[in-house]
């Protein structure tokens, strides 16, 4: 089977505008007086990574901040795009990189369920399918009528993880969001994950926390300034890391 | 099996067509919900416009168009709806930062969203609105048929002109203001409140080339004179519609890829 995701590579440049001149009316004076003219500067977020994952594999994605972890998780859920190299991806992905995203506060937990589902492509029959699972994963049956606007915010993170987990997908990206809801809840996600692992779906998880990535991933892949500086077995890449934090 | 890039193509678009459903009905819910009066509140701006155009126009300003409500009428909601649409598209990819940034949809419903919730709105307020206009002495011929054909070529135009603000404000945000300032002047320039025989020879060909003006030149001869649109006016509408269509989604699509990292 060929690899479920696979960077060949992938090079991602930011560009960072000092002094922005987001207004045409900036962008006109800055005509004529230096002072307020845009700088640039580059910012090579990732240079060269190639990887490879495997269908039905946990891929830990660890590295201090700044080192590109997001970025790479980004690229993966496509809402970025490399700079040079390819960046394939085969399945239906689910990223998790924040939860509640699209909510919309005026709007009941049952109908943002149907809007949040919808903006990862599912159709309504889909969506009716999995509908009262979603719920009852989430515990909110009392209160699926009520507005999001009035949830708590763990209410809030509950809906959106369940939404997450329930759609399915052949990849999820995680971006530390196991820290919604109480401990319970916690462990319900953890669990629900493991079971996602069972079932052979992949996963790439970006944490901060050894103990979650050795409890969830096969393999691991440390990130440095941009580049891939370990990867393989989880024990050896958090050996690496450890040794790269005390340095 | 290669998943396409959501974002990308254009089968994903019809792929994600429950999506687009779901945004213009968010947007009616969100709008109308918990005011049972919204609705009609929605009428009240037309409606006191019409009025206050009508009492300066005809009585203070003496333009010579008779029965100025009903040509005023004709023309200004389908006017209201462009303008409208086309300051409501500047803010639909910006407003909706926090979705391009962290999910991975079709960039272009979000416009397409825009026009389709103006033109629902639209609709509903012309079942109000029509009958009123044949209160007011509109002509009932067969030429009404060609209605919905002319607001489609006019919904396409203003798709057009949608996605190219909604990709431009993305990198200039003051594009919101020009547009408003570009509006009051094309509005003067379109025969909203006059007609288009009033304005002087050698500058009418410039008000021709509008593109509004093919639009609700239509509008009047369907309902205010009772004929059939001109093959003019609708060829010259079909123009400006795919040009701007073409226009629009090619800046759309060069800009898109951007829109997460210039948000």
């Amino acid at each position: 089977m060929p690899p479920a995701i696979e960077l060949r590579d992938v090079w991602k440049q930011f560009i960072i505008r000092h002094n922005r001149a987001d207004s045409l009316k900036e962008r006109f004076i800055g005509l004529f007086n230096r002072r307020y003219q845009e700088h640039h500067e580059i910012l090579w977020a990732l240079r060269g990574i190639t990887l490879a994952v495997e269908p039905g594999e946990a891929l830990g994605l660890i590295g201090p901040n700044g080192s590109g972890k997001s970025t790479l998780l980004r690229l993966i859920a496509r809402t970025l795009y490399p700079t040079k190299g390819e960046v394939i991806v085969r399945g239906r992905v689910a990223p998790m990189i924040e939860i509640g995203v699209g909510f919309h506060h005026e709007l009941t937990g049952q109908e943002n369920i149907y809007l949040n589902a919808s903006l990862y492509g599912l159709t309504r029959r889909e969506v009716d399918r999995i509908y009262s699972k979603i719920v009852e994963f989430s515990e909110l049956e009392e209160f699926i009528d009520v507005p999001v606007k009035n949830y708590s915010t763990g209410m809030y993170a509950r809906l959106g993880f369940s939404i997450a987990v329930h759609l399915d997908p052949d990849i999820l990206l995680i971006d530390e969001v196991l820290a919604v809801g109480d401990e319970r809840f916690q462990r319900k996600c953890l669990e629900r994950m493991m079971d996602f692992r069972r079932r052979g779906k992949t996963i790439v998880f970006v944490s901060h926390s050894a103990a979650a990535v050795k409890q969830l991933c096969d393999r691991a892949c440390l990130l440095s300034q941009g580049t891939l500086v370990a990867f393989g077995e989880v024990a050896s890449v958090l050996e690496a890391y450890e040794a790269q934090i005390a340095v | 099996m290669i998943y396409m890039n959501a974002a990308e193509s254009h089968l994903a678009l019809l792929q994600y067509r429950e999506l687009l459903k779901n945004l213009v009905i968010k947007d009616l819910k969100v709008k109308y919900r918990n005011s049972f009066l919204g609705f009609l509140w929605s009428l009240l701006n037309p409606l006191m416009m019409i009025i206050v155009y009508s009492v300066a126009l005809k009585y203070i300003l003496r333009v010579q168009v008779e029965n100025f409500p009903l040509f005023l009428i004709i023309g200004i909601l389908p006017w209201n709806l462009f303008s409208g649409t086309a300051i409501a598209s500047t803010e639909a990819i910006i407003n909706n930062a926090n979705l391009i940034k962290k999910i991975c949809f079709p960039r272009e419903i979000l416009p397409i969203a825009t026009v389709l919730f103006h033109l629902a709105q639209f609709v509903l307020a012309l079942v109000v609105f029509f009958p009123a206009l044949f209160f007011l002495g509109a002509p009932w011929t067969p030429a009404i048929a060609a209605y919905p054909f002319v607001l489609l070529l006019q919904a396409v135009f203003t798709l057009g002109v949608a996605l190219f603000l909604a990709a431009v404000t993305v990198s200039y945000r003051d594009v919101k203001y020009l547009t408003e300032v570009a509006l009051m002047m094309l509005f003067w320039m379109t025969p909203v409140i006059y007609h288009l025989s009033m304005v002087p020879e050698r500058v009418r060909w410039l008000f021709e080339l509008n593109p509004m003006t093919a639009y609700i030149t239509a509008y009047h001869e369907m309902l205010y004179w009772g004929r059939w649109p001109s093959a003019q006016m609708l060829l010259l509408g079909g123009i400006w519609a795919g040009l701007a269509l073409g226009l629009g989604s090619w800046v759309f699509r060069r800009r898109q890829r951007f829109f997460a990292e210039d948000l």
